[in-house]
């Protein structure tokens, strides 16, 4: 039961003068189970595909749980949906996209936070236009040029195709962050002798590491788990990312849950290792991105 | 004055900004001013492209497909909007209520946020399934074998169920937006609500929801471009079907795009049409965003 955790702090508001204690920890209590509640809903999906993962595939309909674990599911999906190829595309997909979008965006952002020039507003606000537009807008017309440049069925083209989107958005959290830092700073360097590359390169881009970080966070996982335009741009089966492999995996497997189950389990390990590893980067780099994007 | 010192200003800042403005110009305005043009004409990327002024969207005016396609998008904004918006700020109110392990509770209410569109409508479906999947198993377990749906596989049921998904992956990320939220509300608020006599729920209508109205508006924007835009666990989970019965503007102009990929009626122009539609839906919800978002004060009461 629960009934220990009634806080001080509660007491301390009044209510506990209005409520008898009995009430306050029935209140409590409820409250604890609505909340465990929600997770067995959040967590279910989840758990279902960790124990389908580890049945026998006679056992799946018939059984909750598996009668032993059986860890064989892993290693015959890992190589018959091919994985090691899948997960080194995504990989080199994420990595080049990450790379590109942090070296494009943060000069970018650090210009319009510094300086003031004519016309800095209307291109600013270009920016920002350029984060708004759906996907689904230049699907067709990125298809065309990606092929016409012969950057279809590429993963650099794929790249390619996210960096537009991808810089917009840092541009516009890397501008806040480099508005937070003092400007007194640059001007004393400057008054030492420093020119403006150096200013930037020297004095500013070691202290937007927070920031930079932010945007590698959130711009690896847009990339990682991105599917409309991998699933549409890449064609040859060899050059296709996670998310798109294990898609064109579903009419193989249809009814092999326990092959499905470990194959998204392996599609998703990276991303909950990270995500373990990072929980309040990601968390806090996720929200602030909506929030101020 | 000389020509290069009026440069002057523009020199650093100019080559500080140009790479990612050409980089956006070559990823963003040109497709964009392509697609404007692609829905002009008549194309099916084998022969060459005709010109046919605005016939697309007369066309896709008198298409019946294209506004279920519409009503199915708007119907899905709505509703996600509002259970998207509801129950995070309810949780988020019980987890501020000075409960112990409300971090724990927010970490295990994130992981789905984390799980690609794809992955979760791939485990979804299996889910779903009527006869087998999960969800029906359970009810039969409990006795409910009578009221098993055929979740997306059946016409009425499909939108709802696709609802569902959209719910249970993202209720922890505006979960985690409205915790931040509530927590910049000042105690003694409370506190004073509290010695006025306001019950629980009087307090939440009364001094919660007023003082992060903003945040309430940023999070009903964020659900209505994401609703306009829902694309990826449809087309995972039943691209468009059945029978269109949970076809989105993505999932539709997606079917007319690529569903048919080479082949003489695969309609680019049509689809780049519907392709302007979603454009213009979600520039006029951006418009609104703008009008409401007074981000000083965004940026005062978020520090998450």
């Amino acid at each position: 039961m629960t009934s220990s955790s009634i806080m001080p702090g509660t007491a301390r508001t009044g209510r506990a003068a209005t409520s008898s204690p009995w009430a306050v920890t029935f209140t409590r209590t409820l409250i604890y189970v609505i909340l465990v509640a929600i997770v067995v809903v959040e967590a279910f999906p989840l758990v279902w595909m960790i124990v389908t993962s580890l049945k026998d595939p006679h056992e799946v309909f018939n059984s909750v749980l598996p009668g032993e674990i059986r860890w064989q599911n892993f290693p015959r999906v890992w190589y018959a949906m091919n994985f090691p190829v899948h997960l080194g595309n995504s990989l080199y997909v994420t990595g080049l996209t990450v790379g590109l979008v942090v070296v494009l965006a943060t000069p970018a952002a650090y210009a319009f936070a510094r300086y003031r020039f004519p016309g800095r507003e209307i291109v600013f606000y270009a920016f920002l236009g350029a984060m708004m537009i759906p996907p689904q807008a230049i699907l067709i017309p990125m298809f065309q040029f990606l092929k016409s440049l012969h950057l279809l069925d590429s993963l650099n083209g794929l790249a390619f195709s996210f960096v537009g989107g991808g810089t917009a958005f840092a541009v516009f959290l890397m501008r806040t962050f480099f508005l937070s830092l003092p400007r007194e700073l640059g001007d004393s360097a400057r008054t030492d002798g420093c020119n403006d590359f150096q200013v930037f390169w020297y004095i500013y881009l070691p202290l937007a590491r927070p920031g930079i970080a932010t945007v590698v966070i959130i711009q690896s996982l847009y990339t990682w788990n991105e599917f409309m335009f991998s699933n549409t741009f890449i064609i040859t089966p060899g050059k296709k990312t996670v998310q798109s492999a294990v898609f064109q995996a579903i009419g193989q497997y249809s009814t092999d849950y326990t092959a499905l189950c470990s194959g998204l389990m392996i599609a998703l390990v990276p991303v909950v290792a990270i995500y373990l590893i990072l929980q309040r980067q990601f968390i806090g780099g996720l929200t602030a991105g909506a929030l101020k994007g | 004055m000389n020509a290069p010192s009026r440069l002057q200003p523009f020199i650093a800042p100019g080559l500080f900004i140009a790479p990612a403005a050409i980089a956006l110009i070559l990823t963003t305005a040109v497709p964009m001013v392509d697609a404007v043009l692609l829905s002009l004409q008549r194309w099916n990327a084998m022969t060459p492209a005709v010109w046919t002024g605005f016939d697309n969207y007369v066309r896709l005016a008198q298409d019946e497909t294209f506004f279920r396609a519409l009503w199915h998008t708007f119907y899905f904004t709505v509703c996600t909007v509002i259970l998207q918006t509801i129950l995070p700020l309810l949780i988020a109110s019980l987890l501020n209520s000075g409960i112990r392990g409300s971090t724990v509770f927010r970490t295990l209410y994130f992981m789905p946020v984390i799980i690609s569109l794809a992955i979760s409508g791939l485990l979804w479906a299996m889910l779903f399934e009527p006869n087998f999947g999960a969800i029906n198993s359970l009810l039969r377990a409990m006795g409910l074998g009578a009221y098993t749906p055929l979740w997306l596989a059946g016409t009425n049921s499909v939108m709802p169920s696709v609802i569902i998904v959209s719910v249970w992956q993202s209720l922890g990320f505006y979960l985690v937006i409205f915790f931040a939220a509530l927590q910049g509300v000042p105690k003694d608020l409370y506190e004073a609500a509290t010695l006025d006599g306001a019950g629980a729920w009087s307090r939440f209508m009364n001094v919660t929801v007023p003082t992060i109205r903003p945040v309430i508006l940023i999070v009903v924007v964020l659900n209505t471009i994401n609703g306009i835009k829902v694309f990826d666990q449809i087309w995972v989970m039943t691209a468009g079907g059945p029978n269109y019965a949970s076809a989105t503007l993505g999932t539709y102009l997606y079917s007319i795009a690529f569903g048919a990929m080479g082949a003489s009626n695969s309609r680019l122009g049509y689809a780049a049409a519907i392709a302007i539609v979603i454009l213009v839906l979600s520039i006029v919800v951006s418009l609104i965003q703008i009008r409401i978002g007074r981000r000083r004060d965004l940026d005062a009461q978020i520090e998450v």
